[in-house]
C-alpha cells in the first residue's frame, strides 16, 4: 500500500524527538497568540521566520504549521470567555459560547470546543493523506464567477446567524458589505471613502471591527446598569459536558468536520465561510432552534468543528499546488523557498518526507493541543471570577494594545472605538453584530470576484449562469433566500391580518 | 425604528460618496458602482425597517445608557491611538487602563489606579518583554 | 489580586521571548542623536513595505544579518504594509536622519510617483541612497493550454486576439503590473488587464485555466514551470537564468525592449550624516560578498548585485534613469494616477 508507506514515511519523520518538539511549541505559541486579541498568527510566524531559516525545512515548516492551527484554536476561547473574537470564524463560536459562559457553562462550551476540533483535525487530517492531490484539481475549477456565487450563498446563508428580524440581519450583512469597501480599489487603484488618510488605503482590520463590535460594544451594554447587571455568573455548573450535551454534540461535530473540510480546500475564501455556514447548517435543522443565540451547545461545537477542519484542510492547495490559501501560508512560502524548496506541484514528489512528516505532524499537533487544552479548562474558567472592574479595563487595554500591533497603525485602534459605539447603538435597536461582520469578510471577496469575472467574460453576465458550479450555487442561492424570507412574510401577514380582525 | 434610521443615513453617505467615483457600467464596473449599488440596498432596508416598525406601531424602547461609559471608553481607546506613538507604551497604557477603569461608575479612585499600574505591569510585559513588539517604553 | 492564572501565561511568554530573543528584537525608537563614529549605538530597523514572507521581505532577512555583524550592532526587520508599499516608505522618509531607520524598497520606488496622486514624499529629495542590493528576474508565463508555442506566437496571438486575451497581474503596482504594461508597449497593443491581490491568487488562477499569462519574477513561477503547471515563453533579463535553462531571454525572442527585473535598493531619510550612509554601504557590500547571501539569492533565482552598483552613486543613478522611464511607460499606457 501506497499510502500506508508513505504515512509510515511521515509518522518517522514527524516522531523524531526535535520535531514533536517544535510542533509543541508551535502549538504552544499559537494557542498563547490565538487567545491574545489581535496578535494572530500572521504577526507570530513572520516574527519565528528568521529564527527558523537554520532548522531542517520539515521542521521549520512543522512548527510554522503549528502555530497557524493552534491560533485557530486558541481563539476560541477569547471568544467564549470574554467575547472577544480574533478571527471571523471565532465570531460564530462567540455567538452561543459567550452565551454559555455567562450561564456558567463556559467549561461545557470550552470542552465541545476542543474535542470538535481533535476530531474535525484528525479526520481533515486523513483527508488530507488520502486525497489532496485530486482535491487540488477541484479547487481548480473554481474560477471568479463560481466565488462569487459561492459568496453570494455565504451571505444569505448568514442571515441565520441573527436570533432577531431577518430584515435587520440582511441589512446588516449589506452594510457590512459596505463598510468593507472602504479602502484602496483593487482595480483602478482608486482610494474610496478614505478621507485623504492613506492609513486607511489598506481598508479597515477586521480585528478592528471585531473587537469593537463584540468586546467593547459588549462591555458599554453590562456597564449601562451596573446595579442590576448580572454579566457574568456567579457559580460556574460544572465543568465537563453533561451527559445530553455530549448527545447533543455529535451530529454537529460530524456535520462541522465535513463542511468545514470540504470548505476549506477553495483559496479564494471557502475557510471563511465554514464555521459560519456550519452554524446556519445546525440553527436550520436542529429542534431546538430558539435555543441558538442563548446558548446552544450545538452552536458551538459544530463551527469550531469546522473551522478546524478547513484549518486543515486549507494546507492542500499549498501542498499539493504551492499556492497559498491565506497569510501565513504565503509566509510559508517563504520559508520553503528560503530552504531551497520551490513550492508548487513537485514538492510531493520531490521532498516526500517532508510532505508526508507535515501532514503526520498535524495530527501529532492536534493530539498535543487537546492535551494542552483540556486541562487549560479549568484555568480559564477561573479566569472569569475576575472582578469585572479589573476584567473589563484589562480587555480594553489589551485590544487597543493588540489591534495597534497588527500594523502600527493609529487608525485600527480609532476603528476599535468607531465600532463599539456603532455596534452598541446597532444592539439596542435589535440588530445584531454577527452578520454585518460576515458581511464584511465576504464584501471584498464579493465585488473583486464579480468584476473580475465580468472583465474576463468581456462584461457578458450570462456566466454566472452558463458556468454549471455558478449556476449551481446561484440556485442554492436562491432557494435560501426563499426559505430564509418565506417564514417571515408568512408571519407579517398573520400580524397584518391580526390587527385587522 | 432608529436601526432603520442608522441604516439609511450610513447607506445614504456611501451613495453620496460613490458618485463621486467612476461608476463605469454594469458590465464594466468602476470603483463608484459596487458601493453605490451596495449603499442603495442599504437604505432601501433600512426604509424598509423603518415602514414596518411603523406600521406596527412601534416604540422606540432604547432602556438605560451609561453616558459615562460611552464617553470614557471612546476617550480612552482614542487616547491610546494618538499617543501611543508620542508617548510612549508605559504612559499610554497607563492614562488608558485607568480611563477604562473609571467607567464603572461603582470603582474607587484608589482601586482604579491599582488596576491602572497593575494592569500597565501586565502589559507590559507581555506585549512588550514576551512578545517583543517593537514600541518604544517610553516616550520622546 | 486577580491573577491565579498569570504564571501559566507568563511561562507560555516567556517561552515566546526566549525564542525571538535569539533573533534580537530589541528596539530603541529614542531620540538618542546620529553620531557617526560610535554608529551603530542602537538597532537598527529597516522597514519593509511589503508583507512579510514576500520576495522583499526574504530578500531583506537574508541579509540583515551579515549587515549587522559587519556593523557591530543589531538589525531589526520590521514590516509596514500598504498601499503599494507607499505607507512604509512615508514613514521612513519622515523618520529622524539618524540612520536607525533605513528602507529596503524595490522597483515600486521610481513607479509611485506615477501612480500616486499624493504620494507625502519624493523618492529623490526625501531619501539618500544607500546602494543596490540584487535584481530579480522575470518570466513571461502562461496557461498550460494557451494556443501560442513560442514567445514570437505569443506577440502575434495577442495582437490578432487583443479583444479576448486576459493579462493578469498581482495588483496595481506590483511588479506584474508593471512587466505587463511594459509588454503591451512594446507589442504595441492594449489588453485586457485583470489584477488580483498579490502573485498567489494570480498565480491560481493561471494554473488554473482561467486567465490567459502573466509576467512575475521567477521567486514565484519558476515552481509551477518546471512542474510543467504553466509555460514559461521567456525571462526579462539579459541573460537566460540559471534555473530555466530552456527559457530564452526577451532579446533572444526578438524583444528586447522587454527588459525590467526587480531591483531593489536600500534606503536612508535624506538628512542622514554622509558617513553613516557609508557605513550602511559598506555593511551591504560586506553581506553581499557573504558566501551564505551569495546561495540563499540562487536558490530565489537571483543574485546580489556588483559591489560597484552596491553604492549611494550608483543606487542614485539606476533610481534617476529608472523614475524617468517609468513615467514615460506608466502615463503612456494611460494609467492614472490616484
Amino acid at each position: 500500500m501506497d499510502l500506508l508507506d508513505n504515512l509510515l514515511l511521515g509518522f518517522s519523520t514527524a516522531l523524531l524527538i526535535e520535531n514533536v518538539l517544535y510542533c509543541f511549541l508551535g502549538v504552544l505559541l499559537g494557542t498563547a497568540v490565538g487567545v491574545l486579541p489581535g496578535i494572530g498568527p500572521t504577526a507570530t510566524v513572520a516574527m519565528l521566520l528568521p529564527i527558523t531559516f537554520n532548522f531542517e525545512p520539515v521542521t521549520a515548516l512543522i512548527m510554522l504549521a503549528g502555530i497557524y492551527y493552534g491560533a485557530q484554536y486558541g481563539g476560541s476561547t477569547t471568544a467564549i470567555l470574554i467575547n472577544l473574537p480574533g478571527e471571523s470564524s471565532a465570531a460564530v463560536t462567540a455567538l452561543d459560547g459567550h452565551e454559555m459562559a455567562r450561564q456558567g457553562r463556559a467549561g461545557p462550551a470550552l470542552a465541545a470546543a476542543a474535542v470538535g476540533s481533535f476530531f474535525a483535525g484528525t479526520v481533515a487530517t486523513v483527508v488530507l493523506a488520502v486525497a489532496a492531490p485530486p482535491l487540488a484539481g477541484v479547487a481548480l475549477r473554481f474560477g471568479p464567477a463560481e466565488y462569487f456565487s459561492l459568496v453570494l450563498f455565504g451571505l444569505i446563508v448568514s442571515i441565520a446567524l441573527a436570533r432577531g428580524s431577518a430584515l435587520k440581519a440582511l441589512a446588516m450583512i449589506a452594510l457590512g458589505v459596505l463598510l468593507g469597501t472602504v479602502g484602496q480599489d483593487i482595480y483602478t487603484g482608486t482610494p474610496r471613502y478614505v478621507f485623504g488618510q492613506r492609513e486607511l488605503y489598506g481598508g479597515i482590520d477586521f480585528v478592528s471591527v471585531a473587537v469593537g463590535m463584540f468586546g467593547i460594544a459588549e462591555i458599554l451594554r453590562n456597564l449601562e446598569n451596573e446595579r442590576t447587571r448580572v454579566s457574568l455568573p456567579a457559580s460556574v455548573t460544572g465543568l465537563w459536558p453533561t451527559a445530553e450535551d455530549r448527545r447533543r454534540i455529535v451530529g454537529p461535530i460530524l456535520r462541522g468536520t465535513g463542511l468545514g473540510a470540504a470548505l476549506g480546500i477553495l483559496p479564494g475564501g471557502g475557510h471563511v465561510l465554514a464555521s459560519f455556514t456550519s452554524y446556519a447548517v445546525e440553527k436550520r435543522i436542529s429542534r431546538r432552534q430558539d435555543e441558538f443565540g442563548h446558548g446552544a451547545i450545538e452552536g458551538v461545537a459544530g463551527p469550531e468543528s469546522a473551522n478546524n477542519a478547513a484549518a486543515q484542510t486549507s494546507f492542500i492547495p499549498l501542498l499539493t499546488l504551492g499556492l497559498p490559501a491565506h497569510p501565513v501560508m504565503a509566509l510559508m512560502v517563504g520559508a520553503f523557498i528560503v530552504h531551497g524548496i520551490t513550492p508548487g506541484p513537485n514538492v510531493i514528489n520531490d521532498e516526500p518526507a517532508l510532505f508526508w512528516g507535515l501532514i503526520a505532524s498535524m495530527w501529532i499537533g492536534n493530539v498535543l493541543l487537546v492535551l494542552l487544552n483540556l486541562p487549560l479548562i479549568g484555568i480559564w474558567v477561573r479566569m472569569l471570577r475576575i472582578p469585572y472592574q479589573v476584567l473589563f479595563p484589562m480587555i480594553i487595554l489589551f485590544a487597543a494594545v493588540g489591534t495597534y500591533s497588527l500594523n502600527f497603525n493609529a487608525y485600527d485602534v480609532y476603528a476599535i472605538a468607531f465600532f463599539g459605539l456603532l455596534g452598541y447603538v446597532l444592539i439596542k435597536c435589535g440588530c445584531e453584530p454577527a452578520p454585518l461582520l460576515l458581511g464584511f469578510v465576504l464584501g471584498p471577496l464579493l465585488e473583486e470576484n464579480l468584476r473580475r469575472a465580468l472583465i474576463i467574460s468581456r462584461g457578458d453576465p450570462s456566466v454566472f449562469l452558463t458556468r454549471p458550479i455558478s449556476a449551481v450555487l446561484l440556485l442554492l442561492a436562491a432557494a435560501a433566500l426563499v426559505i430564509t424570507v418565506l417564514p417571515a412574510i408568512r408571519e407579517r401577514r398573520d400580524t397584518v391580518f391580526t390587527e385587522e380582525e | 425604528m432608529l436601526a432603520g434610521g442608522i441604516f439609511v443615513v450610513i447607506g445614504g453617505a456611501f451613495v453620496i460618496g460613490a458618485l463621486g467615483y467612476d461608476r463605469g457600467t454594469a458590465l464594466r464596473m468602476g470603483p463608484g458602482y459596487f458601493p453605490l449599488v451596495v449603499g442603495a440596498i442599504v437604505v432601501v432596508l433600512g426604509l424598509a425597517i423603518v415602514i414596518k416598525g411603523l406600521i406596527a406601531g412601534e416604540v422606540a424602547a432604547f432602556g438605560p445608557v451609561s453616558w459615562r461609559a460611552v464617553a470614557v471608553i471612546t476617550a480612552a481607546v482614542v487616547f491610546f491611538g494618538f499617543f501611543i506613538r508620542r508617548l510612549g507604551f508605559v504612559p499610554t497604557s497607563l492614562v488608558t487602563a485607568l480611563l477604562a477603569a473609571l467607567a464603572s461608575k461603582r470603582v474607587r479612585p484608589l482601586v482604579a489606579v491599582s488596576v491602572a499600574v497593575g494592569l500597565t505591569t501586565t502589559a507590559t510585559l507581555i506585549f512588550v518583554i514576551g512578545l517583543q513588539l517593537r514600541i518604544p517604553l517610553w516616550g520622546l | 489580586m486577580r491573577m491565579k492564572r498569570r504564571p501559566r501565561i507568563i511561562a507560555a511568554l516567556a517561552t515566546v521571548s526566549l525564542i525571538t530573543a535569539c533573533s534580537g528584537n530589541d528596539d530603541g525608537d529614542g531620540g538618542a542623536e546620529g553620531d557617526a563614529a560610535g554608529y551603530p549605538e542602537q538597532n537598527i530597523t529597516i522597514v519593509v513595505p511589503f508583507s512579510a514572507g514576500g520576495p522583499t521581505d526574504t530578500v531583506t532577512r537574508m541579509i540583515a544579518d551579515p549587515m549587522a555583524a559587519a556593523l557591530g550592532g543589531k538589525i531589526v526587520v520590521r514590516n509596514v504594509e500598504g498601499a503599494g508599499g507607499t505607507v512604509g516608505a512615508g514613514d521612513v522618509a519622515r523618520a529622524e536622519p539618524d540612520g536607525y531607520t533605513v528602507l529596503m524598497h524595490h522597483i515600486g520606488m521610481s513607479t509611485a510617483p506615477a501612480l500616486y496622486k499624493d504620494l507625502g514624499y519624493r523618492p529623490l529629495e526625501d531619501f539618500a541612497t544607500v546602494g543596490l542590493v540584487t535584481e530579480v528576474p522575470m518570466t513571461v508565463v502562461a496557461r498550460q493550454d494557451f494556443a501560442p508555442a513560442t514567445f514570437q506566437d505569443l506577440v502575434t496571438h495577442v495582437k490578432a486576439n487583443a479583444g479576448t486575451v486576459t493579462l493578469a497581474n498581482a495588483g496595481i503596482g506590483a511588479a506584474s503590473h508593471l512587466c505587463g504594461l511594459l509588454f503591451q508597449a512594446a507589442a504595441g497593443v492594449k489588453l485586457q488587464e485583470v489584477p488580483y491581490q498579490g502573485t498567489g491568487p494570480a498565480l491560481t488562477d493561471l494554473v488554473g485555466g482561467q486567465v490567459d499569462f502573466m509576467c512575475d519574477q521567477t521567486t514565484n513561477t519558476s515552481g509551477q514551470i518546471t512542474a510543467k503547471k504553466i509555460k514559461a515563453y521567456a525571462v526579462t533579463t539579459p541573460q537566460r537564468v540559471q534555473s530555466l535553462p530552456d527559457v530564452p531571454t526577451t532579446a533572444e525572442a526578438g524583444m528586447p525592449q522587454l527588459a525590467v527585473s526587480v531591483w531593489h535598493g536600500l534606503y536612508v531619510p535624506a538628512d542622514t550624516p554622509p558617513e553613516i550612509v557609508e557605513k550602511l554601504s559598506g555593511a551591504l557590500k560586506t553581506a553581499l560578498a557573504d558566501q551564505a547571501v551569495i546561495d540563499q539569492m540562487a536558490k530565489l533565482g537571483t543574485a546580489p548585485v556588483t559591489a560597484a552598483d552596491a553604492t549611494p552613486d550608483a543606487h542614485r543613478a539606476h533610481l534617476e534613469e529608472q523614475l524617468t522611464t517609468w513615467q514615460k511607460i506608466i502615463s503612456d499606457a494611460g494609467v492614472q494616477p490616484s
